[in-house]
């Protein structure tokens, strides 16, 4: 798998060339069941263009370049990052929001990119998302009512009063009053706004749910509170989470297993536990021991990371990460790391992987 | 901590409502409709573009030979009903030439807010379509049509009607369609530049995640947010038009006597300047009215349908 | 240069600060009777969620609140001066020299026009004597002090040319460039990722300790407040709810709201199935409950919470404006509140809620 890097590997396509994602599943740590979403070697580039008619390419940022994973039915799979890491748009070229540049990304055995409008319209019911901002996410002139209740019409409940029903259960089941149906967004906090966002996501009875930053624009206190209620929604409806967030704490606290992105490539995935104990790569590693503790009692080992995170437009050679890395060897530089098994289906795109540590911590008396 | 601990009491169930149930519901439009009553100024300009509409509707019709001669009358004052008892409504009394001044001031309001009006509605038109294609499209389409727009922009508008009223001579229709076609570039950018934020708004997306058409997403999501802006540079749209065809008329290259504008009637009046200088009076000040009245009823669309202006709780 | 040991008191001392907003739709008090003070080089933390106060307390430090805001009330000293007292010339002058500023978006607070070391040359000019020269080279010195590579080139260069981190560096270095004695650092690090928020916290408390400054850090994030502060001022509904040493604050938390918001926040270092909750949401500005402001959402409510609790005394340097005894309990059942409590509270029953 360790090549020079070339201009393919640049796009990523090196990494997965010649395994198939099913292989790939079975590689880590044989997950029998078939996965529910399998993406595949993934890549959005966004061109940047210009001259007279905005035709001539003058660079592309790599946001996301050549990603690969599963998601398993029912589980809840985290997507930590810092900005500018990609995973937004990952999430949205899952959606089919933007088209991808290369890749396939595979939802219950049908490849999502090659459905024509009538299927896909038809998948969507399958996938939904929640959004960060519950204010740019409701449309301001629609009633509570119109927005839950408008992916059951787009897909052909239009008796108004049945309609009504479903939107009523739902507004229950997200914990809201039901008689705010003919309220707009306006009337309601951010807390509150993130719920209708959340029970229009739940309107069609998707199996899958994108949540891309779902409660780091609320307040702390109103943070726990929907995170309880995304936990409880996917008990009751058997969901599976792909939870986008710059949060190492709230992911950890939903995610089963956790994916760390930067600058456009997953530098680690595994096991949430496993992850957070022991990270297998220095990005993650350097992420988690920058997060404060509240508590002034514990002392975690710090790893104050140089510099500023390199532009994805011009992602530095070999490894990504080893302007910033306490760790980085002259191979970091030239090579680019596979994302590789390190045993029990621990993925670390790190040469060094095996060698890194992790994080002391003391408490204080 | 005493025995009973924080654990045991929360897991309540969510009721968060104590602060909302109070307030009556108001949708965005009465909310919008509350904003604009309290700016003064627009609740002025609408009720006298109102009084002016309905003015220049009305008395045409109510009066017989409202625009007519009759050189007995020379210099007769204001009167109401005439001898005969026909209503004849000549509250500005008559010219030298025996014309009823008020009623053929209303007449001349008339023809110029229907080109007003008209042209707006031509502008929007364009300027709606080819903004939404621009904006919603995105990429080569939008490129090539905000060239077009360059192009259009790029040329002289006023040579370009006066050559088109020329070739087509000057009828109220060429007038219409000459201030139509040379002006819905800034309503175009409009359209387009609401429709390219749009495009990446959060709710837009959650409807195409949705699965909605793009004809359900431009009409339902992305037109009524951009129908903001347009309604106000229409409203500012008719006072351009209204007064660029009084340009028009008062060079002479406007409509002539038989179907009078504001500036026809000024051009007439600045021939009679020395011997009848009042003549001027009466078209400018409608013309100022038409003009302060449109620009305050703007400002205050445009204040009333700023979501982002602040929501009144009480 | 200003920090020659001036007088045994605190550096700040607020009391019963009141800012209230006289909007169309009614009084919004933002700030209500807000008291604490803030020792020579310490750093006090100000916790609370959105609209509990915390940021117009510190613009009302500042004098920077604007129409419709206006500081009703109370006493703002800085070294034994009352601040409210000054004029606007004499506030400009402290403003930025005994006390400096820094903002979440340090972009909306830099100017775009100026490069970031004619900007802090200004600040530096405008409260010495320096003249152009040296106001550059101390913008140079400042910095490369807050961790800038290549400050000279840096400070040639335009806000917009910088990155976020490094645009809150240029806010920390025009701040620090005039010596002040307090630095209030309002949500400092929240527009910042993880990693630069780290780089950022270690600069403060380096800077921290050179400088012998006293911060003011405002903040919603706890962990932030753990690692950073000595003392906890903590703000709901524009009052402020307790106040008391970190390790007491965090360790054993008195009032229910910050044991509330210590509870539901996900902690990386525990796992846990569900997360424990404050029920409801912060209550409106125009709708607040008569008594406690808390009562609404508060798992201990009690008869007793319709009368506004004053703070009290939980145990040394540790007060709470809650009812329950000091080891958590209910309070006795007909036990009266002490005289001095019972005038407090009858003080804070004449203001009439909406």
């Amino acid at each position: 798998m360790t090549t020079q890097p070339t201009a393919t590997d640049m796009t990523g396509s090196e990494t997965s060339s010649g395994q198939t994602s099913a292989e790939r599943t079975v590689a880590r740590g044989g997950v029998a069941a078939a996965p529910l979403l399998a993406v595949d070697d993934l890549v959005k580039h966004f061109e940047i263009r210009g001259g007279l008619m905005g035709i001539s390419k003058l660079g592309a940022v790599r946001a996301v370049d050549g990603v690969s994973f599963t998601v398993t039915e029912g589980e809840t799979l985290g997507l930590v990052g810092e900005s500018g890491c990609g995973k937004t748009t990952l999430g949205k070229v899952i959606l089919r929001l933007i088209p991808p540049t290369s890749g396939s990304v595979t939802f219950e055995g049908k490849p999502l990119f090659e459905l024509n409008s009538r299927e896909l319209k038809a998948a969507r019911r399958d996938i939904q998302v929640v959004f960060q901002d519950p204010y740019a996410s409701l449309n301001p002139r629609m009633s509570v009512g119109e927005i839950v209740g408008e992916g059951l019409y787009v897909h052909g409940m239009t008796n108004k009063r049945e309609r009504e029903a479903a939107v009523r259960d739902l507004l229950k089941r997200v914990g809201l009053n039901q008689q705010h149906i003919h309220r707009y967004p306006h009337e309601f906090s951010g807390g509150q706004r993130q719920r209708i966002g959340i029970a229009r996501a739940l309107a069609l009875r998707p199996k899958f749910i994108v949540c891309d930053e779902p409660v780091s624009a609320l307040d702390v206190s109103v943070q726990s509170q929907v995170l309880n209620l995304l936990s409880d929604l996917q008990d009751e409806f058997q969901l599976t989470y792909l939870f986008i967030a710059h949060n190492l704490a709230v992911v950890r606290h939903l995610s089963s297993r956790v994916g760390v992105m930067y600058l456009g490539k997953l530098a680690e995935l595994a096991e949430a536990d496993d992850l957070y104990e022991n990270p297998r790569h220095p990005y993650t590693k350097a992420l988690l021991s920058a997060i404060p503790i509240p508590d002034p009692t514990v002392r975690r080992e710090r790893i104050v990371l140089k510099g500023d995170l390199p532009s994805p437009a011009n992602p530095p050679s070999g490894c990504r990460f080893h302007t910033r890395c306490p760790m980085a060897q002259e191979i970091c530089k030239v090579e680019e790391p596979p994302l590789r098994d390190i045993g029990g289906g621990h993925l670390s795109a790190c040469h060094f992987a095996e060698d890194v540590t992790p994080l002391k911590e003391r408490r204080a008396s | 901590m005493a025995d009973r601990t924080y654990d045991d009491v929360t897991q309540l169930p969510v009721d968060d409502t104590e602060d909302i149930d109070r307030t009556e519901v108001r949708s965005y439009w009465q909310l919008a409709r509350r904003r604009f009553v309290r700016h003064r100024l627009a609740v002025i300009g609408a009720i006298t573009l109102a009084v002016l509409i309905i003015a220049a509707a009305v008395v045409p019709l109510v009066v017989e030979n409202a625009t007519g001669v009759d050189i007995n009358k020379s210099f007769a004052a204001a009167e109401i009903v005439d001898e005969e008892g026909n209503l004849v409504l000549a509250l500005l009394g008559y010219s030298r030439t025996g014309i009823n001044m008020f009623t053929q001031l209303m007449a001349a309001t008339a023809t110029s807010l229907m080109i007003g009006f008209a042209a707006v509605l031509i502008i929007v038109f364009i300027g709606v379509v080819i903004g939404a294609v621009a904006g919603y499209a995105g990429g080569w389409v939008d490129n090539l049509l905000m060239r077009v727009v360059d192009i259009a922009l790029s040329m002289p508008g006023l040579f370009i009607i006066i050559a088109f009223v020329a070739f087509w001579g000057a009828s109220i229709w060429t007038i219409i369609l000459a201030i139509g076609i040379t002006g819905w570039t800034t309503a175009a950018r409009l359209v387009r530049a609401e429709f390219l934020s749009l495009r990446e708004a959060d709710y837009v997306q959650a409807a195409r995640a949705l699965g909605a058409s793009p004809r359900r997403i431009i009409l339902r999501h992305m037109l009524p947010p951009a129908l903001a802006p347009i309604i106000v540079a229409a409203s500012l749209g008719v006072a351009d038009s209204v007064v660029l065809e009084a340009a028009l008329s008062f060079l002479g290259f406007g409509i002539g006597a038989e179907q009078a504008s504001l500036g026809t009637l000024l051009n007439v009046a600045f021939e009679y300047l020395n011997r009848e200088p009042y003549l001027v009076l009466f078209p400018s000040i409608v013309l100022i009215l038409i003009v302060l009245a449109a620009n305050f009823l703007g400002d205050g669309m445009r204040d009333a349908l700023d979501p982002r202006q602040r929501v009144e709780q009480q | 240069m200003t920090t020659v040991s001036r007088s045994v008191g605190p550096l700040l001392e607020i009391q019963g600060l009141k800012t209230h907003f006289f909007t169309q739709d009614g009084t919004v008090r933002a700030v209500d009777g807000v008291s604490f003070q803030i020792g020579h080089a310490k750093t006090l933390g100000v916790v609370g969620e959105s609209g509990c106060g915390k940021s117009i307390t510190s613009l009302s430090v500042m004098r920077l609140i604007e129409r419709p805001g206006k500081i009703v009330e109370g006493s703002i000293k800085l070294n034994g001066e009352d601040l409210l007292d000054k004029s606007d010339e004499e506030m400009r002058d402290i403003r930025g020299d005994q006390v400096s500023m820094i903002f979440q978006e340090p972009m909306t607070s830099l100017n775009p026009v100026f490069t970031c070391g004619e900007q802090i040359s200004e600040a530096v000019q405008q409260h010495t004597a320096a003249s152009r020269r040296e106001g550059m080279d101390r913008a140079v010195e400042m910095l490369s002090l807050v961790g800038i590579p290549d400050a000279k080139r840096r400070a040639r260069e335009y806000p917009h040319q910088l990155s976020g981190g490094m645009r809150q560096r240029v806010m920390i270095a025009m701040a620090l460039s005039t010596d002040p004695d307090l630095l209030i650092a309002d949500e400092p690090t929240t527009a910042l990722d993880v990693t630069i928020q780290a780089q950022i916290l270690e600069l403060m408390r380096d800077l921290r300790e050179k400088n012998r400054m006293a911060i003011m850090l405002i903040t919603h994030d706890l962990g932030v407040v753990a690692e950073m502060v000595d003392e906890v001022v903590v703000m709901y509904a524009g009052k402020v709810v307790e106040r008391g040493d970190v390790r007491t604050i965090f360790g054993n938390p008195h009032h229910p709201y910050t044991q509330g918001l210590l509870h539901s926040i996900p902690r990386l270092d525990e796992r846990v199935d569900r997360l424990e909750v404050i029920k409801g949401t912060v209550p409106s500005p125009y709708n607040l409950p008569t008594g406690c402001l808390f009562k609404r959402r508060c798992p201990f409510r009690m008869p007793i919470c319709d009368v506004a609790p004053p703070m009290r005394q939980i145990g040394e340097e540790h007060t709470s404006r809650c009812w329950l005894t000091p080891a958590g309990e209910a309070p006795e059942v007909g036990a009266d509140p002490t005289p001095e409590e019972a005038e407090a509270a009858g003080e804070q029953l004449t203001v009439e809620p909406r």
